[in-house]
């Protein structure tokens, strides 16, 4: 067998379900489930099975790796104002099942805030090196999506430790990373033909993705439009609600709150948006950001040339949950095709 | 691994009214060990943190040349310095840091210092000050302005008068309204004593200022005026903070962080970077 073909698998649908049985012996599995109108990623119960009939999910996996509250310090006896303790808890393994690849993408952007070598975040990274990513190839994109934009794709295996195509009868199975083949090592080996099944399925995923923008000259053009009339246009229908960060798998600013319940007490890190005047306030009363407007190209400018600056990649996916749930319709293609076009 | 968001315990060491909403706060670790090895740069700030209440940052006003104690002031605005302001000496807190690039002490060797404070603008600076009291041989001719609305609002009133008579610094001090009548010193805005300074060398000067946002516009004119290099002109800025470590984004101004890349910003920095100031 040629060699590229090892980690090849693949596993009849019905089967799937003892598959995940057998990896819930050793690890929790997160994986998309139909909660009332949409699909979210939870943990399975006993027995269940993901819901892979989906074209991608409401909110991104992100929470399972930079929580929408966390706790960073726990603390007791708040009145003898002892210092806080940190609880350093072992946690168990787990897989993220059937997570799209611009929401695996994500990840690698994350990484490069929360793990450098100016300081690293011990929550993000316990959770991130707990934690493997079983991949799903994009079958069907949604008319929002521009991952192709990206150094990504519909069927980019990159980040993945496993990667799973929906074949129809069949789930085409990968072994991306060591840990990941050894996974799925027990599972029937795939062929050549499976491997074409594979390319037949991700060009007609390809050729359905048809507004990507150009992002390529993104970061060099926005250097020079900080003082652009644009960005009041752009931002004219915004209601600042700030849902796009909130979806965003990108996005990372967060706040850090204490909260006390009788004589227990938390730090804890929680979501927090650009979008909010708040954010910005000093306690002086200074407003550094004043205007929407002002703070519509702090999130587009952060994305497309600060992150890129600092971190040498674009923090954007191409996910497109920000296009799908803005309330007044404001897309981040067009935005980006009118910067282009300045 | 150290965890970056944990707080060290510190114990509040004295703690005074400097003025009517602003305290002085003398903080030292709890590890000896830790409190006289810890070393920082004037300019840097600290995370302070209260269990229950929440952190906020403040600069250090003391300076790394008198190891063991730290020294901060802190004006009452928030529910933490709120806090902060009902806690007694011997009293437990959380501090962590320091945080921030602060002043380029290596690369001012040698040079003129001329420093210039607006109001709470003095928390920052007495670090720098008392830094290059303690190390005179470092700095050229220190000359110092601070203009404060009051006299009561003056911070560090009683130490920057002491320094007027002292001949190796140039300290000059004014109030925008004097109604005790027993003010000694200038009254104006801190602006109107820049023609009080004579025969300021400006290619080897360092310029430092810290103040209300408003004060920079009108100091900033009169130190190019002066024909002081852009990059000798250091600010050190203000930002809504919460991590201090460059994840949270609250004090991110384009591509820089303020807690990593600031707070100490050249004038060259304020010109291209739109939002600083």
């Amino acid at each position: 067998m040629k060699d590229s073909l090892k980690s090849i698998k693949h596993i009849e649908k019905d089967k799937l379900s003892e598959f995940i049985k057998q990896l819930r012996k050793n690890f929790t599995v997160i994986a998309p489930r139909n909660v009332k109108d949409f699909v979210l990623f939870q943990e399975l119960k006993a027995d269940e099975e993901p819901y892979l009939d989906f074209l991608n999910s409401r909110q991104s996996p992100k929470e399972y790796f930079f929580p929408q509250t966390e706790n960073i310090v726990e603390y007791e006896g708040v009145t003898d104002k002892r210092v806080p303790i940190v609880t350093e808890k072992q946690m168990r393994k787990r897989i993220i099942f059937g997570m799209r690849p611009c929401d695996v993408t994500s990840l690698s952007i994350l990484d490069r805030l929360f793990i450098n070598e100016d300081y690293v975040d011990n929550y993000y990274k316990r959770l991130r090196d707990n934690t493997l990513i079983f991949g799903f190839g994009c079958s069907y994109p949604r008319t929002t999506c521009f991952c192709t934009s990206f150094d990504s794709g519909p069927f980019s295996t990159k980040g993945a430790d496993v990667f799973i195509t929906d074949s129809g009868d069949t789930f085409i199975i990968e072994g991306i990373t060591e840990q990941g083949k050894k996974l799925i090592e027990k599972l029937p080996d795939g062929d050549e033909k499976l491997l074409k099944t594979k390319s037949e399925i991700e060009k007609k995923a390809l050729d359905s993705i048809t507004t990507p923008p150009n992002v390529e000259k993104i970061p060099e053009k926005l250097k020079g439009l900080f003082e652009n009339p644009v960005w009041e246009v752009i931002s004219e229908r915004c209601l600042g609600c700030g849902v796009c960060t909130y979806l965003c798998p990108t996005c990372h600013c967060f706040d850090i709150q204490d909260e006390v319940i009788d004589n227990k007490g938390r730090r804890v890190k929680n979501w927090d948006s650009c979008m909010f005047p708040i954010f910005t306030l000093h306690g002086s009363g200074h407003q550094p950001r004043e205007f929407r407007f002002q703070r519509m190209r702090q999130r587009i400018m952060h994305k497309f040339n600060y992150y890129d600056e600092n971190f040498d990649i674009i923090a954007c996916c191409g996910c497109g949950r920000c296009v799908t749930e803005c309330p007044v319709n404001i897309d981040v293609r067009e935005i980006l095709r009118t910067i282009s076009e300045l | 691994m150290t965890n970056p968001y944990f707080p060290e315990p510190a114990r509040i060491v004295r703690k005074y009214e400097l003025t009517k909403d602003v305290r002085f706060f003398q903080v030292r670790f709890i590890d000896t060990e830790r409190a006289l090895s810890f070393d920082y740069k004037p300019g840097q700030f600290m995370m302070f943190s209260i269990p229950g209440t929440g952190e906020a940052p403040f600069s250090i006003s003391s300076t790394p040349s008198r190891p063991g104690l730290l020294e901060f002031c802190i004006r009452k605005t928030g529910r933490l310095t709120e806090a902060l302001f009902r806690l007694k000496e011997n009293d437990e807190i959380g501090i962590r840091g320091p945080y921030g690039n602060g002043f380029p002490i290596d690369a001012m060797n040698g040079f003129d210092l001329f420093i210039i404070i607006g109001g709470l603008g003095a928390a920052p600076l007495r670090s720098l000050i008392l830094y290059s009291l303690d190390n005179r041989e470092q700095f050229g001719r220190v000359h110092l302005l601070y203009g404060a609305k009051t006299p009561a609002d003056m911070l560090f009133r009683e130490e920057f008068l002491e320094l007027i008579d002292r001949e190796d610094v140039e300290c000059l001090l004014t109030v925008d309204k004097d109604n005790s009548g027993k003010w000694p010193c200038y009254t104006g805005l801190v602006t109107s004593l820049f023609n009080r300074i004579e025969d300021i060398k400006p290619e080897n000067t360092y310029a430092c200022v810290c103040g209300p946002p408003i004060m920079y516009k009108f100091v900033l004119n009169e130190l190019v005026k002066l024909n002081i290099p852009k990059h000798q002109i250091l600010m050190t800025l203000e930002r809504r903070m919460k991590c201090g470590i460059g994840k949270c984004g609250h004090c991110a101004i384009e591509d820089i962080y303020t807690c990593m890349d600031g707070p100490v910003f050249t004038y060259w920095d304020v010109l291209h970077m739109k939002e600083l100031i």
